[in-house]
This record gives C-alpha cells, structure tokens and sequence, in this order.
C-alpha cells in the first residue's frame, strides 16, 4: 500500500476517506482542529469512521488521544446486507450518503443499510433531494437502477432526529464515461415539503410559495406533501421543502432546506437569520435558489459538483467530458482531492458564451477488484 | 493595467484549481489566517470558536482553509433576484420547455 499521505486539518474530511479508500492509499491527518476550543475530531467524523468500518474489512483506524490525529488504513470494501448504523446527530444522514453511495459501487457485495440519525437539515443535502437528484447522476455513470434506492422509512430533524433512511446499493465492476453537456430544458418541477411534529400549515405554505414563483414559467410544478406524525415523526419538530427541476435531457437541479425548530446551536446559516422566516418566504427562497440553479446551466447543480467530479475521475480510461455553471468552493476542493489521490487533472475550460464551465478529464480506471474476487 | 484587468475578470481556471505552474497545488490555502488572526484579536474575539473566523472570510475562493467546514451543499447563494417578477423569469425562459425553441 506504500507510504501514508500526509495531510492537515479537517477539511475534505469525507473525500479523503473516500479516495483513499478508492485507491487503497494509507493517510495520516494531523492538527484536526487542534487551536480550536474543541480540538479534534467532531462526533459526525468519528460517527463516519465507524461507518465505513462497517462496510469494510480490515480498515486500520487510530485515533490519538485529543483527536486531532487521524491514521487510516484503508481496508477491502465488503458491503453486505441489513446493516445498521446510528449516525451521529452533529450533521444530517445526508453527509454519510454522500461518501458511502460512492464507496458502496466498487464493494464486493451489494449494500443494504439502515440509517439512523437527522434526515432533513439545512446544512446537508436532504434525503428527498438524495432520492430525486443524486441517485439519478450516478446512473449516468452506468450504475444499474435495479437495487439502487433510499427509502425513507421515518423523519427526523435537528437536534434530536429520529429519522431513519433504508439504502440499497448495487456494485458495479467499473463506471462507466460520460459526454455530458447539454443541460436541456426544464420541463418539469418537482418536489415535496414534509413536516414533523408541527402542523402541515407550514407545509402548505412553503407549497403556495414556492408555486406562485414556478407559475410564469411553467405548467408542469407537482409539490407533494409528507406530513409524519407518531413514530415516523422523529423526536424534533420541523419542517422542510425539497425541489428538482428536470430538464429534457435527464439532468436534475436540486435545492432543498429544512427548518429544526428547536435547534440551539448556531450554525451559518442561524447567525445570519436570528429569526425564523415565515414558512412562505422559506419555500419562496428555496424556489428562487432553484431557479438561480437553473440560471447558471451546466448539467448538475453546485451541489453535486464534487460528485459529478469524483465520478468522471473514477470511470474506465476513457474521456469524460462534462458542462458546470460556476465552480463551486466544493468542486474546486474535489477537484483538488481527485488529483491528489487519483492523479488525475481536469482540463478546465469557460464557456464565455453561456458563463458556463466545461471539463474534461480522462477516468483513473477504477476497477473494482473485490467484486471480481467473488 | 488593461491587461491586467482582464486577467482578473477572466482568470485560468486551470490556475485557480490546480495552481499557476510551478506552485504549490493549492495556492490559494489561507494557512496565514491563524497568524493574522491573532494579531488582530481583542478581547471581544478572543473566545470566538476558530471555525467561525474562516466563515466570515466569506467563502468564495476560500476552500483551502485546512480546518473549514466540509459541507457539498451550496448555500452562498447572496442576493437573489426577485423571480416574482415577470420580467425577471423572462431573462430565463428559455431555460424551460415554454420559451422559445428558434433560439
């Protein structure tokens, strides 16, 4: 497996897992928030080691004793059915997905997982938005359809969740390029508002809100409404809405939020809202946020920059070639992790005409080897 | 200076992700803030959890902070036009099914 990487800092912290885990490369992180009040680890990263410990045999994880050093050892991804974890409520089921989904394809068998924790947060993708969006970029990439799903068995919210997720996941023996720059038009928009503990009135205004934006646009708006109640309802009271806009040409552009309404701590986005929005601006927002989606082009959304990225580099040795509105902070990070991990830069080129970003990238050629064992 | 202009409005991108040729990959880590940060402090600061300093930095370029926050999700959004306005979804409407195909 050679020498460990050396690296610094939290940052990437779920890439870095990933890729090296990918490409089978020891890491050593130091200085972990070591100047923070807090040094060390926080409960969601110690929560995700544990995690990929499940999915995978043999991982070497040493952690020292304040947490601000990370040694992993990268073990063989097993997959396997009816796990179980209980993710760690200091960030949403959504930051585990996003890595596991990934690490998942190249393991020996199948995944089936249940997830335990927040479903819906402002911070991370939602799970409603991991169903309609990200599952849909990874088929582009050859995953199967069959056994790749995410149920979403109960709702959670901040800060007690509750919630609970079931993910199934297919391995695949490589990925397969893509050519993928027309975004096409939207045709149609989609989307769910949900809410827990609280009364569906939040729901049905988000829905008239965020309707009243779509309507000199389009026609084709269908926003379904998920009220939980008892067990399905987690043990917080919130709200949310989650919203995709699909084009003619099978791209997905996702925006999504969720309000806890009991939640304490600050995060970005409380400090800069002390108060709660009224449930309509809320929904009128996340609509615009789409709309500014749709506005910048390019065949996914800033959010699933960093995935479209991992993606490409992951794919058979052939060329990729894919359209993005801006760069987002994220994918210029991911950019960065794939070719320290994988050796593989992207030629990156603007689009004056449209504003948009063009890459392209020839694949690493990840095979996945454990499958082949079997 | 013309020149130079241009070059900011229009940088390589090539050199914004993967570093000007010949440096570092990641030019653009703010490993500076700690020291700068700390001299600049007073007392009001002074129990400011770090993580918050490298938010109000204000995002944009500013990934390489080696302790930032690892969030996919986009929120920068800043300000946003008004698309109740019809002439504002006008400026995107052939973006969508029901603008005009000619063009």
């Amino acid at each position: 497996m050679g020498k460990a990487k050396k690296m610094k800092g939290s940052q990437s912290f779920r890439q870095r897992l990933l890729l090296s885990t990918l490409s089978s490369t020891r890491i050593t992180i130091d200085e972990i928030r070591s100047d923070d009040m807090i040094p060390g680890l926080r409960p969601h990263e110690i929560s995700l080691l544990r995690l990929i410990e499940t999915v995978t045999d043999d991982a070497v994880v040493e952690v020292n004793e304040t947490g601000t050093q990370l040694k992993y050892k990268p073990g063989i991804i097993m997959g396997g059915k009816n796990l179980v974890h209980n993710c760690a409520l200091s960030r949403s089921i959504g930051y585990y997905l996003e890595p596991l989904v990934v690490l998942a394809l190249f393991g020996k068998k199948p995944l089936s997982i249940r997830l335990r924790g927040i479903t819906n947060d402002p911070r991370d993708p939602s799970v409603d938005t991991f169903r309609s969006t990200t599952l849909q970029i990874l088929k582009r990439f050859g995953v199967p359809e069959e056994g790749l799903d995410l149920k979403i068995e109960a709702r959670g919210v901040a800060p007690d969740g509750g919630g609970e997720v079931f993910l199934t996941v297919p391995t695949v023996k490589t990925l397969t390029a893509v050519h993928w720059v027309e975004e096409g038009m939207v045709k149609r928009i989609r989307g769910s508002t949900f809410s827990t503990r609280v009364t569906t009135d939040f729901e049905h205004s988000m829905r008239f809100a965020a309707r009243g934006i779509f309507n000199n646009l389009l026609p084709d708006v269908h926003i379904t409404l998920d009220h939980r109640a008892g067990s399905q309802a987690g043990k917080s009271p919130g709200y949310g809405i989650s919203l995709v806009a699909e084009t003619t040409t099978g791209c997905y552009i996702s925006a999504d939020t969720t309000v806890s309404c009991l939640r304490t701590d600050e995060t970005e986005l409380d400090v800069e809202k002390k108060e709660r929005l009224p449930a309509e601006d809320t929904g009128a927002e996340i609509a615009s946020w789409l709309l500014h989606e749709i506005e910048k082009g390019g065949v996914v959304d800033s959010t699933h920059q960093g995935l479209l990225f991992i993606l490409c580099a992951s794919c058979e040795p052939d060329l990729s070639k894919v359209r993005v509105g801006t760069l987002s902070p994220y994918g210029v990070e991911t950019l960065r992790n794939i070719k320290e991990f994988m050796g593989v830069q992207f030629t990156i080129k603007p689009d004056p005409l449209t504003g948009t970003v063009i890459l392209k990238c020839v694949g690493s050629g990840l095979v996945n080897l454990s499958r082949k064992l079997s | 200076p013309l020149k130079e202009n241009a070059r900011k409005k229009n940088p390589n991108l090539m050199d914004i992700v993967y570093g000007a040729s010949g440096s570092l990959a990641t030019p653009l880590i703010n490993e500076n803030h700690d020291t700068s940060d700390d001299e600049e402090s007073d007392e009001e600061e002074f129990f400011k959890p770090k993580g918050e300093q490298s938010k109000n930095l204000g995002g944009g370029w500013d990934v390489g902070y080696v302790n930032s926050e690892d969030c996919s999700k986009f929120l920068n959004y800043g300000y946003l036009k008004n698309w109740k306005e019809k002439d504002v979804c006008e400026s995107i409407r052939d973006r969508f099914t029901t603008g005009d195909w000619s063009k």
